[in-house]
């Protein structure tokens, strides 16, 4: 993929309006303002945003890693070319690879939920993520009439096998043969339209921030050109210096025995006991506008 | 101590433990084996008429200094029930370059300081502790909170593995700090890990690491101390409740946490509790996390919460967990 298709990505998927189900969750904030909080010395939605991205990027941006990984392996497989092959042999080792990719994405996906032991938080996680698979295979498929010139059939190879990979995963998630948590199928999207690991991870973490702004705006604590300011000069640093310290980190499910990994230093994990407790206990508002 | 076979200390490194609760026909239960080495220490084991022994898991010093390893392994028999104590918080003592005086200091096997990350700190005081609970037994980890004091380096790791049948409750909790000396949330590291495998399938894994943000000076930020993230609070508790021998105490939590309704309030409670199904949902576990501004606010409402337990562990057991 070249700068300029990266680019117009990266253009589509940071659209406030995409239909990303992210406009209902604030992530434990309308709890924690309820709760009081809000109102402690020193208590800003810059520190909210702050605590909060620590955390959710310590555990979350693991799975979306691992998820690229399984996906960016599936889209360029390393081909074993044997001359001596028929095409029957080749395609058993496609549908191996569609067997594999899927296993280790359903399996990812499992560690995830055991690992999100917040049940508000799980349900925000899997609503969100099954929007994002709906929002492959109906906003990025081709429409009509716009198949491909017949003269680039073979490049369009790999765009069939990523289109049935996604179809696959959906299936499974409405099946309930996976959960299709946000980070697993953040991972997963951005893999298959091609976007680099890297830009993944900082979408990500901007995204979930950029939320949680647009949340502190509808529950009146900062006014839109107050958020806009955040967003310009407060929230770089924190999105910056957290895609920095957790991008190396991984869910430890594709290391293999002897690779040196250490799950306590580069694993999945949770920094903010205190947003764990407030978002846990988002349904036991009174009244309430958002769904976590 | 109540070791009925030879004590299989030779096998055991520094800091080292196991124990080994067997069960003979209903409700009789024997140590088939209990050992421990320096600074590791496993006391007053008992074994009380209704079949439920209590240990208490100790260390010399009454604490934990940096690098100090400490390894233990339990087993649980079919339909055994073993209740694991501590006499007073976990203290670890600030990771310090000197050895313990009395210098047994870990000549271990290299293989879990293979990695270059825990190269990186190796005086991170590290507990893991592996149990094994068979169908029908249950285990409750009630113990008292850990204290990290002043730059010390804590790594705790707990893993259960159950069947189906099985019941466990596991308190993991920490204070932060000696608060008397104006320590509050003031160590360098605290990380802990509790995770659950039912008949060989991960059903829950809690990881929480507490650690000061080491801000990058590139990046402009304004310092973020772990005592502003965690303030009001000074004592943060985890509980995890599985298997047939909690469905009550599970059903009744839950019954009173949909009783709550949150208003707009001024100022954060004074505690906060919050409980959540575990991912199995109906017949599994829960998990439950409780904050409050003192140690003992959290205490004695974990008092009250687990109240229920003192049917399966008695009245006497469940005192001294929470005395």
């Amino acid at each position: 993929m070249n700068d300029e298709d990266e680019a117009y990505i990266l253009l589509l998927l940071s659209d406030s309006n995409l239909p990303t189900g992210s406009f209902v969750a604030s992530a434990g904030l309308e709890s924690y303002v309820k709760h009081g909080f809000a109102s402690l010395p020193g208590s800003t939605t810059t520190t909210f945003v702050r605590d909060n991205l620590a955390s959710y990027a310590r555990s979350a941006l693991p799975f979306v890693t691992d998820a690229h990984r399984i996906v960016s392996r599936f889209r360029s497989p390393t081909i074993i070319t044997d001359a001596g092959k028929g095409a029957e042999s080749g395609d058993r080792e496609t549908i191996d690879d569609l067997e594999w990719t899927t296993t280790k994405l359903a399996a990812l996906d499992d560690l995830y939920d055991t690992m999100t032991l917040n049940h508000i938080a799980r349900r925000a996680s899997k609503s969100q993520g099954v929007a994002l698979l709906t929002l492959f295979s109906k906003g990025f498929s081709r429409p009509s009439g716009f198949s491909v010139p017949s003269d680039a059939e073979t490049q369009n190879i790999p765009e069939l096998r990523i289109n049935g990979l996604l179809e696959h995963f959906k299936v499974m998630v409405r099946k309930e043969g996976t959960h299709g948590h946000l980070p697993t199928c953040w991972g997963v999207l951005t893999a298959a339209l091609g976007l680099s690991l890297e830009r993944s991870q900082y979408l990500h973490l901007f995204l979930h921030a950029r939320s949680l702004l647009s949340a502190s705006v509808r529950l009146n604590n900062i006014g839109p050109y107050g958020a806009q300011q955040l967003l310009v000069h407060a929230i770089r640093p924190l999105v910056a210096t957290e895609t920095n310290r957790c991008k190396d980190l991984r869910s430890g499910l594709l290391e293999v025995p002897g690779q040196e990994f250490d799950s306590t230093e580069q694993g999945p994990a949770n920094t903010w006991p205190l947003g764990e407790i407030l978002a846990a206990r988002h349904d036991l508002q009174h009244s309430r506008i958002f769904n976590s | 101590m109540g070791s009925q076979n030879m004590p299989l200390i030779p096998n055991i490194h520094a800091g080292g433990g196991r124990i080994v609760l067997s069960s003979y026909g209903s409700s009789h239960a024997v140590f088939s084996e209990l050992s421990s080495t320096y600074p590791l220490k496993l006391l007053s084991p008992r074994i009380s008429p209704s079949g439920v022994a209590v240990v208490y898991i100790l260390s010399y010093g009454g604490g934990l200094v940096g690098g100090d390893q400490v390894n233990l392994s339990v087993d649980v028999d079919t339909g055994g029930v073993l209740v694991l104590l501590s006499q007073g918080s976990t203290k670890v003592f600030k990771t310090r370059p000197e050895e313990r005086l009395a210098s047994v200091r870990i000549k271990r096997p290299t293989e879990h300081m293979a990695t270059p990350a825990s190269m990186k700190s190796p005086l991170a005081t590290t507990q893991t502790l592996t149990f094994a609970v068979a169908a029908g037994g249950s285990l409750f980890l009630l113990p008292d909170p850990v204290t990290c004091f002043q730059a010390a380096s804590y790594r705790q790791i707990q893993t259960f593995h159950l069947s189906r049948t099985s019941s466990l409750v596991v308190l993991d909790w920490l204070t932060s700090g000696r608060k008397s000396l104006g320590e509050e949330w003031s160590f360098s590291k605290y990380y802990s890990a509790n995770e659950i495998w039912t008949d060989g399938k991960r059903v829950a894994k809690d990881v929480m690491v507490l650690v000061d943000d080491e801000v990058d000076p590139g990046a402009k930020l304004p310092p973020r101390s772990l005592r502003d993230k965690l303030a009001p609070y000074s004592c943060y508790a985890m509980v995890m409740l599985y298997g047939p021998l909690v469905q009550g105490a599970i059903r009744d939590m839950t019954a009173q946490y949909d009783q709550i309704s949150v208003l707009k309030s001024k100022v954060p409670a004074e505690m906060l509790w919050s409980l959540s199904p575990m991912t199995l949902g109906e017949g599994g576990g829960a998990i439950i996390r409780v904050a409050g501004s003192e140690t003992e606010v959290v205490k004695k409402w974990l008092e009250q919460a687990l109240l229920g337990l003192q049917e399966t562990i008695g009245t006497d057991v469940f005192r001294r967990a929470f005395a």
